[in-house]
């Protein structure tokens, strides 16, 4: 890395200069560190302007005027060095600066920049902070780790995909998360859902295609001012990732095999009660949901309609047992080999995960070639392309028809695992009519996904003179997901059958044309500027089709052919294209001040031809007081202070200007009409208008961010700080407001609403300790981001986000509450906020609909990561905080309602009061003293549809630990490996959810703007396993 | 010299890339066209789905909660549980509301009406509007005052103003009557056309004679609605409409019905919900209506309610025990949900009309033998279950006090929607729009009553979506406020 940052400061600050001299000193810069020679070295004779820099070998001739004395020494990433002139040779070393200095970022589009120059915050993550993490998702090991981003994962289904936002939610209806760009590539990261979100199975994200153990590093762009030159959608933040190349491996060829096995294990269940089975009010109920019924021990035998005389006893482990153990074997080969100029990258890698219920099931198999090249003529020609091929099975999941909608309304009775569930025909014997036995809907509802992906790219660069570099790039980004949906015979939400073939292509393209320029000392000594000139051409398309056969007739026949009805299958289609020129000036005044200044201006087809193109603008500023004060010290080692406004704009999701007519359709899950209809032998069309009303003077969306922030190296950079404030708000919104359905129309498509995100950003990164053979690495990690919706439109208080709902749990926006809170039904309240009851019966009074019951927004997380090093053994924990913040759970909901968590046994027999007053008839309240049975009490609380299914989601969570050895060089010396190292890794090893009963971190909507449901999904893992590591 | 060139060379792709991107950038970026969706469909296939729209809604949520209020089943768990103890609120319905009744139903209608120029459609425009007073009719008669004069405008009004239910059947200036609706479409039929109906038309196929019969029975129902507030009015309407050669409905192949087919996701809303969906145990049939058709030996049982086993398994209304599985209660019959799904969805009918206009005869005194009109409903309605002409007679003789109207103009008119209430079995909305009109038939209290004051419900509250996006909606009006119409 470090010579690829020497080999660009080397175009970066060639001295041009030349003046009159009378000797010649020639000499040779070499490393401290590495004993080898330092290209681009600024050698300056002291006291006048004649300079030059090393060449490749590090060596210099320079010039010096009679009476010159010094000659200084001076290189980014090193210390600055004065050395007497004695003789004609002076050969110098030198020795590598603090760490804050040194680093240099890939910026956007691959820009590389000195981390003292940026006026905002990026974050940098390593990749060897992501591989060996016992988790295939990329995401998912990022978490904790970056400052200002907010990730979840959204379930312990394998291959499922994880929400990231950074710096919160920017935009009311568009795509929120951040842009991904793997080397150079346009990455799509979409979650293709064909399944209601409500009811289907956890599809991926397809940032999920990235082997985590091909990755170099991952740099988070944040803020607007840092993504700017990526438009349009680098508004949620860009995450910019490089995989592993050959550029750093001077000229050795070195294979990199790592392999680990990690075992998982569903973890954090409720804590269940074994006293009490199935029925209600103490009587048994055959096909009741409730564990309500008598205690066991008071009867022997219950007499059931699906098993005859069984025995009524507990089944202590009928829903752990329901799980099994999963396992991930993860292997990789990595072969780089070359030099800057001239290098090659092979990447091999395969994932094979078995989930932890029967079927799930996750495979990833990544191919990537890359290399680069300088010609003789000096043209760099590049390219690298990756081929994934990915396969995942999950059941379906949700409310009511589903295995995981079941199995929180299982009677401690009922026998789930250890029973009878099909019988020889194959159908599900259950005990609640309507319904299937979880084990049946495993092996006969799930989704099974194959993806084939290929992206990569070319790029030529040339050098047209020392001072401007033109460079095109192409990027592609293809892949095609197939989906099979099988929902077999019998299946409750499809009694007669569903299957669906679906094939999804999308592809994304981009040309992007470069122009470098820069000049140093223009107008003044010490004033070095850049130009970048850039045009991007954009394209992403997307062509899905999918059959949906229902009506099926031959049992177990999977195949589409075996529907009778085929309404629902679909086509679509979606281009859009989008042409943006930009340009960046950089200017760097004596290393201590730097500015630049961006702007880009987009045209998309996606906006009305005639108001497609806006521009956006950008400034950051960065100043170093240390470079230029006296002020450094063994305290203080370095001090950046940066601020920066900037502003990306936003097009339009394509098709959205016009009001379209689109296929009827009625109804929900307890009947449904789709056309065309068959009536007496007719197909019988129907369209009708769509509930959406097009807007023809849509424009873009805007995000206007401001931010400031500082960072402070101190003790000799053993302790750096980052800090960041930034207020971000998003205006002009793209958002389909809501209408009165009496209208016609359910929303109109507009331009609206104004939303503000406020946060801090707190890193710390310090080494406590550190001798020869042992040091000790902290880095801590804050983040608290407020996001508050400040308008919407006008008459307009809240409205739904776009996704599947509820009827009455709607996650929406809401004026003066933050983006994505659900509007439900509250609990009846006094002034006071006390719980109002009904002085009848001793129930809470009847709530109060269209309230806001439940805010998803964290009030900070933090991580905290510690890595002890003694000799080759390396000890690393990553434990965060989580806090604040809700979950709308209706699993939870089902079992406390349902009398089978631990806590509803605990004195059963006893009455018992909610809490709350009763008002008197003078308006006065009383507490309240009615009692009620302990079904009545713990149902009271509250069902699906109400504030009762609100809990806090504060989570302590010991995220990661990881040991690994490195065995000692001098045992390898005789084998042929340069490197081996052996590891444990664990995730999820403990956590503390003082608010959940079980684990919090889930999210039955997946990736995208809903956030905080658990609306019976599969619970979350604990994995743990062994690494392997050796290079040749 | 090769630098020199590979300078050219660059720079000429770089300005080409520049100049090629600006000079055709606006054909490369028109691409904003969907491939997806029509912009515009003709009227023969916007009709299905709108027509298809005012039957779903009638037969799907709005019965299942008029049959469990009205004591014709009974309920299990679900929604029918809240409505059999008389709880709805605001949260109830906004799927008929929204996605049905305006987003489904009315906006198509009116796009169709629209467009009758563009398509010279004038029958479509025709069908259209009388459907669409039906479907405002059942709307207004479910929640009252609603936008009606000012909904269905799309940008021109996203927060329509309500109208009164009596502007509405009435009209007022700037409001067009329910009536004169109805007429307006009948008048479109008679005009010549190049798009006729044919098997789009779901209801007659394309029969033009039947739809104008039809708009005139809609016109008698209309008209009985506000018999009790506007008795001159209704007597008008049902006058004219006595007198008018287009005629009425005057058999069971005339009724307004909407057929449905015998496959997944054709089948009508009842059919799907009572015996496919995974909610089909939330129901089952009321010991009442069993027992009101078991006293008098009624040969329409069997069509209009299954048997399980060996006899009929049904409980009570707002029974709180634990209710019989699913394989062995009783649920709607055949008659009701059609064998395969097929419905039909019962709109207005034959047997509906006799009954009204033997009402009106008694309460308004329009032409018509009040007892001759009452026994052709009886027998119609027996007659569309698939009873025999020989089992009708027997039922009459068997049962005279049913057979013949007695006693005053009132205890008459009981009569008559006691059997009108059984003959509208599987339409819940109709059966409890009557007993909210006249009080009949006379339904005991449920067991474990709640409601909002212990009462059956005799409206449906607003949708709570509805008010929180329009301003011009009143909140507080609960579902023991009466509307307009109901005055006794």
């Amino acid at each position: 890395m470090k010579k690829l940052l020497q080999s660009l400061f080397i175009l970066l600050f060639v001295a041009t200069s030349a003046m009159a001299q009378e000797r010649t000193i020639t000499g040779t810069v070499t490393s401290k560190e590495d004993k080898l020679p330092i290209p681009g070295v600024s050698v300056k004779v002291k006291g006048t302007k004649s300079g030059t820099v090393t060449g490749s070998n590090g060596k210099y001739s320079v010039q010096v005027p009679a009476g010159a004395t010094e000659l200084e020494f001076s290189y980014l990433g090193f210390e600055k060095l004065s050395k007497a002139i004695t003789g004609s040779s002076v050969d110098v070393v030198l020795a590598p600066d603090s760490k804050v200095l040194t680093e240099v970022v890939v910026t956007a589009l691959g820009i590389k920049r000195q981390a003292s120059s940026l006026g905002y915050a990026t974050q940098i993550v390593k990749g060897d902070e992501v591989a060996q993490k016992s988790d295939p998702n990329l995401l998912n090991t990022l978490q904790g780790k970056v400052t200002g981003v907010n990730i979840t994962s959204s379930s312990g289904a394998p291959g499922s995909s994880t929400n990231i936002n950074i710096r919160g939610v920017t935009s009311f209806n568009g795509n929120n998360q951040p842009l991904i760009v793997v080397d150079g590539i346009i990455f799509n990261n979409s979650v293709d859902n064909t399944q209601n979100t409500l009811f289907g199975s956890q599809p991926s994200g397809r940032l999920s295609d990235v082997d985590p153990e091909s990755i170099a590093t991952i740099n988070v762009l944040k803020g607007p001012a840092a993504s700017v030159l990526y438009g349009s959608r680098a508004s949620a933040g860009v995450i910019v990732i490089t995989t592993k190349d050959g550029s750093g491996m001077k000229g050795k060829t070195e294979v990199t095999f790592s392999s680990s096995l990690n075992l998982q294990n569903a973890s954090y269940l409720p804590e269940f009660q074994n006293e009490y089975g199935q029925g209600t009010q103490n009587n048994f109920v055959e096909n009741s949901t409730n564990s309500w019924g008598p205690k066991f021990g008071t009867m022997p035998t219950v007499t059931t309609s699906y098993g005859g005389v069984m025995p009524y006893q507990a089944y202590p482990n009928n829903i752990k047992d329901f799980y099994k153990q999963g396992s991930i074997l993860q292997n990789s080969l990595n072969i780089s080999g070359g030099d800057k100029d001239k290098n090659f990258v092979v990447n091999l890698g395969s994932t094979l995960q078995n989930g932890i219920i029967d079927r799930s099931k996750y495979q990833r198999h990544n191919v990537q070639v890359g290399g680069n090249t300088k010609l003789r003529n000096g043209i760099k020609l590049g390219g690298t392309i990756t081929y994934v091929k990915s396969f995942t099975t999950n059941t379906i999941a949700g409310n009511g028809g589903s295995a995981f909608g079941q199995i929180t309304r299982i009677p401690r009775s009922f026998d789930l695992s250890g029973g009878q569930y099909k019988n020889d025909i194959g159908n599900s014997i259950y005990f609640l009519p309507g319904q299937n036995h979880p084990k049946w809907s495993l092996e006969n509802e799930y989704l099974d996904n194959r993806v084939d992906r290929v992206f990569g790219n070319t790029s030529i660069s040339y050098d047209i003179a020392d001072w401007i570099n033109v460079a095109y790039r192409v990027t592609a980004d293809v892949y095609q997901d197939d989906k099979n949906a099988i929902n077999r015979l019998g299946a409750a939400r499809n009694p007669g059958g569903l299957l669906g073939e679906s094939g999804i292509l999308r592809g994304e393209y981009n040309g992007d044309l470069l122009i470098n320029m820069k000049k140093n000392n223009i107008f003044t000594e010490g004033l070095n500027a850049s130009l970048l000139l850039g045009q991007n051409i954009n394209q992403r398309t997307l062509r899905a089709s999918e059959v949906v056969a229902e009506g099926l007739v031959i049992p177990g026949f999977d195949n589409v052919s075996n529907g009778t009805v085929f309404t629902n299958s679909s086509a679509t289609r979606e281009l859009r294209r989008l042409v943006g020129h930009y340009a960046q000036l950089s200017l760097d005044y004596k290393s201590y001040l730097f500015m630049e200044l961006s702007g880009r201006a987009d045209m998309s087809s996606t906006l009305p031809t005639n108001k497609n193109t806006y521009f956006y603008p950008s400034v950051a500023v960065s100043f170093v007081p240390t470079e230029v004060f006296d002020i450094k010290s063994d305290v203080l080692s370095y001090l950046k202070i940066r601020g920066n406004v900037a502003r990306v704009g936003r097009d339009a999701d394509p098709y959205l200007l016009n009001s379209v007519y689109v296929k009827s359709a009625y109804g929900n899950n307890t009947a449904a009409i789709n056309f065309p209809m068959s009536i007496g032998g007719n197909s019988i069309p129907g369209f009708g208008a769509s509930t959406r009303i097009g807007s023809l003077d849509l424009g873009p969306e805007f995000v206007t961010s401001y931010e400031g922030g500082f960072n402070v190296g101190l003790l000799k950079s053993r302790v750096s700080i980052d800090f960041t404030y930034f207020d971000t708000r998003s205006t002009n919104q793209i958002f389909n407001v809501a209408v009165s359905n009496s209208s016609g129309y359910d929303t109109r498509t507009t331009n609206i609403g104004e939303m503000r995100n406020r946060g801090i950003e707190l890193q710390l990164n310090a080494t406590p300790l550190k001798t020869s053979d042992f040091s000790w690495d902290v880095s801590m990690n804050f983040t608290r981001i407020r996001n508050k919706v400040l308008s919407i439109d006008e008459g307009v208080d809240n409205a739904p986000i776009a996704g599947n709902a509820f009827v009455g749990i709607n996650p929406s926006i809401k004026v003066g509450y933050p983006y994505g809170v659900i509007i439900s039904t509250a609990n009846a309240r006094t002034p006071n906020g006390e719980l109002l009851v009904n002085g009848l019966t001793g129930a809470f009074a009847p709530g109060v609909p269209n309230s806001v019951v439940m805010s998803p927004q964290k009030d900070y997380t933090l991580g905290i990561s510690n890595r002890f090093t003694y000799k080759g053994l390396t000890l690393s924990a990553l434990f965060d905080i989580n806090k604040g913040g809700q979950i709308y759970s209706f699993g939870q909901t089902d079992m406390r309602g349902g009398g089978q968590i631990a806590m509803t046994a605990k004195d059963r027999d006893q009455p018992r009061i909610l809490p709350g007053v009763i008002a008197n008839p003078d308006g006065s309240y009383r507490p309240n003293n009615i009692q009620v049975s302990a079904q009545t009490y713990w149902a009271g609380l509250g069902g699906l549809a109400s504030e009762g299914a609100v809990f806090d989601a504060t989570s302590y969570r010991l995220r990661e630990v990881g040991l690994a050895y490195s065995l000692p060089a001098k045992l390898l010396t005789k084998t042929p490996f340069g490197q081996v190292s052996l590891g444990f890794s664990a995730r999820n090893l403990w956590l503390f959810a003082p608010g959940f009963p079980q684990d919090p971190e889930t999210n039955s909507s997946g990736a995208g703007n809903i956030q905080g449901v658990d609306f019976n999904g599969m619970p979350s893992t604990k994995n743990y396993g062994f690494n392997l590591k050796v290079t040749f | 010299m090769k630098y020199i060139r590979v300078n050219k060379i660059l720079s000429f792709c770089a300005i080409a890339a520049l100049a090629l991107s600006t000079s055709s950038c606006k054909k490369f970026l028109d691409v904003n066209d969907t491939p997806n969706n029509p912009l515009a469909v003709p009227p023969n296939v916007a009709l299905p789905g709108a027509i298809v729209g005012s039957a779903f809604a009638n037969n799907n949520e709005l019965n299942r909660f008029g049959s469990v209020l009205i004591d014709v089943t009974a309920s299990a768990a679900g929604s029918p549980a809240r409505w059999d103890r008389y709880n709805t609120d605001g949260d109830d319905f906004g799927n008929q509301w929204r996605f049905e009744i305006y987003d489904g139903a009315l906006v198509n209608y009116k796009k169709i009406i629209e467009n009758e120029g563009k398509y010279q459609s004038p029958v479509y425009s025709g069908i259209s509007k009388i459907m669409m007073a039906y479907t405002f009719g059942m709307a207004t008669d479910c929640w009252g005052d609603i936008p009606y004069s000012d909904a269905l405008k799309g940008n021109g009004a996203t927060q329509p103003k309500l109208d009164t239910q009596k502007d509405i059947y009435l009209g007022s200036a700037g409001v067009q009557s329910l009536f004169d609706l109805v007429k307006d479409g009948m008048k479109d039929l008679d005009k010549k056309g190049l798009l006729i109906p044919k098997t789009d038309d779901v209801v007659y196929g394309g029969d033009i004679v039947k739809w104008k019969k039809a708009g005139n029975t809609l016109l008698l129902k209309l008209a009985l609605q506000i018999s009790l507030v506007e008795p001159a009015k209704a007597k008008a309407i049902i006058d004219e409409v006595l007198g008018s050669a287009d005629s009425y409905i005057k058999n069971n192949n005339e009724n307004l019905e909407v057929k449905f087919g015998a496959s997944v996701g054709s089948r009508s809303p009842v059919y799907e919900y009572t015996r496919i969906s995974s909610f089909r145990t939330d129901q089952l049939i009321s010991t009442r209506f069993l027992n009101k058709l078991q006293l008098t030996n009624d040969p329409r049982l069997t069509a209009f309610i299954t048997k399980p086993g060996a006899n009929y398994v049904t409980v009570d209304n707002g029974f709180a025990g634990t209710v019989p599985g699913f394989d062995t209660r009783s649920q709607f019959g055949n008659y009701v949900t059609g064998v395969n799904g097929e419905g039909p969805v019962r709109l207005v009918s034959n047997w509906q009309r006799a009954f009204i206009l033997a009402e009106a005869a008694l309460r308004l005194g329009t032409a018509g033998d009040a007892q001759a009109l009452y026994t052709e409903g009886i027998t119609a309605s027996m007659q569309s279950a698939g009873v025999s002409n020989t089992d009708i007679a027997a039922f009459l003789t068997a049962n005279p006090t049913i057979a013949t109207l007695s006693g005053n103009n009132e205890a008459k008119i009981k009569q008559i929607i006691d059997q009108k209430y059984i003959s509208l079995v599987g339409n819940g909305f109709e059966q409890w729009t009557d007993w909210r009109r006249t009080g009949y038939p006379d339904l005991p209290a449920h067991q474990n009553a709640v409601g909002i004051d212990g009462t059956r419900p005799v409206r449906l509250q607003y949708i709570t979506q509805e008010i929180q996006r329009n301003p011009n909606f009143k909140t507080g009006i609960l579902p023991n406020v009466k509307v307009w119409w109901d005055v006794n």
